[in-house]
């Protein structure tokens, strides 16, 4: 009698033991697709990476041609400048402070709708491109591509811009203006909050 | 009724039984195949082609037309050569290089006279045919592995730079924008992957 409940479960026992306690490493963590997800990854899970990135296509945006593609056009190219440096491994202070910073800035300038000279708003955007691309840079050296890496982190970069034109777009009747100075006001305060936590005044 | 027999017999033998190659890796032309993958598993290959038809594309069809002959017999000789030549230590320096070059000239939109333009399709065509000549080993057959990566760089570079042309041909200002934009990608993971390869040592 007690023999029939024991040998319906010994299958299920030996089954059981066929499945391996360990994680399944379907994905290795290496080549091509691995260092372009990562990469891809990087700017869009950095809360402070994303609304910096969307700020510039914001304000790209708001001041019309030709800043709307001169400054997509200006960022990776300085944030690739901003990379090198991360990959050399020269020491960049505060500089996860300046890239929440960069989200104060851009957002209080679109929420303000500050208009400042095409070379001027280029060396603003420039100058935080450096800190964002170092940022990236760092990681680099240690990606399992790096040049998927940097293809995924550039595009998704380029994306971020592109949404920021695209609800930047919303200038042309009054009230989307408005909207995208609102955007901007949260995007002041997102990088705020960064700043704060960045400096550790908040956990 | 001699046409009726004719017909059986064509039927007989196309219905021939004989083993189904739907992998044709395991077959003669399994080469062609592995050499005309080989150039599209890397982006170093990849972007700068991309970049060089968007390059050409600004320059205009005509003498973009020049880039489908110039690029695939480059990089028909460097693979050739591959196996004579030893490969030079600073060829994956120019490889890198021209992406962050072929992407700056695109974010540029720069008007290259055409000799230029050529000597820069030439001058990759043949890197890269260099560099894809290396994966040969000796159980490969060099010739369909050669003809496999000419054929795709040759594919590639039609079909991407009438893309180009064609997109540059429609309505809007902000299409050479968009170019321009993908250039300064290209550009930007040109420069950084150059810092990669000359920078990381100094760190080590």
């Amino acid at each position: 009698m007690q023999n029939t409940p024991l040998r319906s479960s010994l299958p299920i026992a030996v089954l059981l033991t066929l499945v391996p306690l360990t994680s399944a490493l379907a994905h290795t963590g290496a080549g091509v697709a691995s260092g372009l997800q990562s990469g891809f990854l990087h700017p869009i899970t950095g809360f402070d990476h994303l609304v910096a990135m969307v700020a510039v296509g914001l304000w790209g945006a708001q001041l019309r041609n030709p800043a709307i593609w001169i400054l997509p056009i200006t960022f990776p190219l300085v944030m690739a400048m901003g990379g090198l440096l991360g990959v050399s491994g020269v020491p960049l202070p505060l500089s996860e402070p300046v890239v929440a910073l960069s989200g104060i800035a851009l957002g209080l300038l679109i929420a303000l709708h500050v208009r400042l000279p095409l070379v001027v708003a280029m060396l603003v955007v420039g100058i935080f491109a450096v800190f964002h691309g170092y940022a990236h840079g760092r990681e680099l050296p240690d990606a399992a591509d790096p040049t998927a890496y940097a293809v995924g982190f550039v595009v998704a970069t380029g994306l971020l811009h592109l949404c920021g034109i695209v609800i930047g777009l919303l200038i042309t009747w009054p009230i989307g203006a408005r909207a995208v100075r609102a955007c901007g006001a949260a995007i002041g305060c997102v990088g705020a909050y960064f700043l704060l936590a960045s400096l550790g005044v908040i956990q | 009724m001699k046409v009726l027999h004719r017909l059986a017999a064509a039927a007989v033998l196309l219905l021939a039984p004989s083993a189904a190659e739907a992998h044709l890796v395991n077959t003669r032309l399994g080469d062609f195949y592995g050499g005309a993958l080989h150039p599209l598993t890397a982006f170093e290959e990849v972007l700068p082609w991309l970049a060089l038809a968007a390059l050409a594309a600004f320059q205009g069809a005509a003498r973009a037309r020049w880039l489908v002959v110039v690029f695939p017999l480059s990089l028909f000789a460097g693979c050739a050569l591959s196996q004579l030549l030893p490969s030079p230590s600073f060829i994956p320096a120019i490889a890198v290089a021209l992406i962050a070059i072929t992407g700056l000239s695109v974010a540029a939109a720069v008007r290259l006279p055409l000799p230029v333009l050529l000597g820069l399709a030439a001058v990759m065509g043949f890197v890269h045919g260099l560099q894809n000549g290396q994966a040969m080993t000796a159980t490969t057959d060099q010739l369909l592995f050669i003809l496999g990566v000419t054929a795709i760089g040759y594919g590639v570079m039609t079909i991407a730079t009438g893309a180009a042309i064609a997109f540059l041909r429609g309505v809007g200002s902000w299409r050479p924008i968009v170019l321009r934009a993908s250039g300064s990608w290209v550009a930007a993971v040109g420069i950084m992957v150059m810092g990669l390869q000359f920078l990381t040592p100094v760190m080590n």
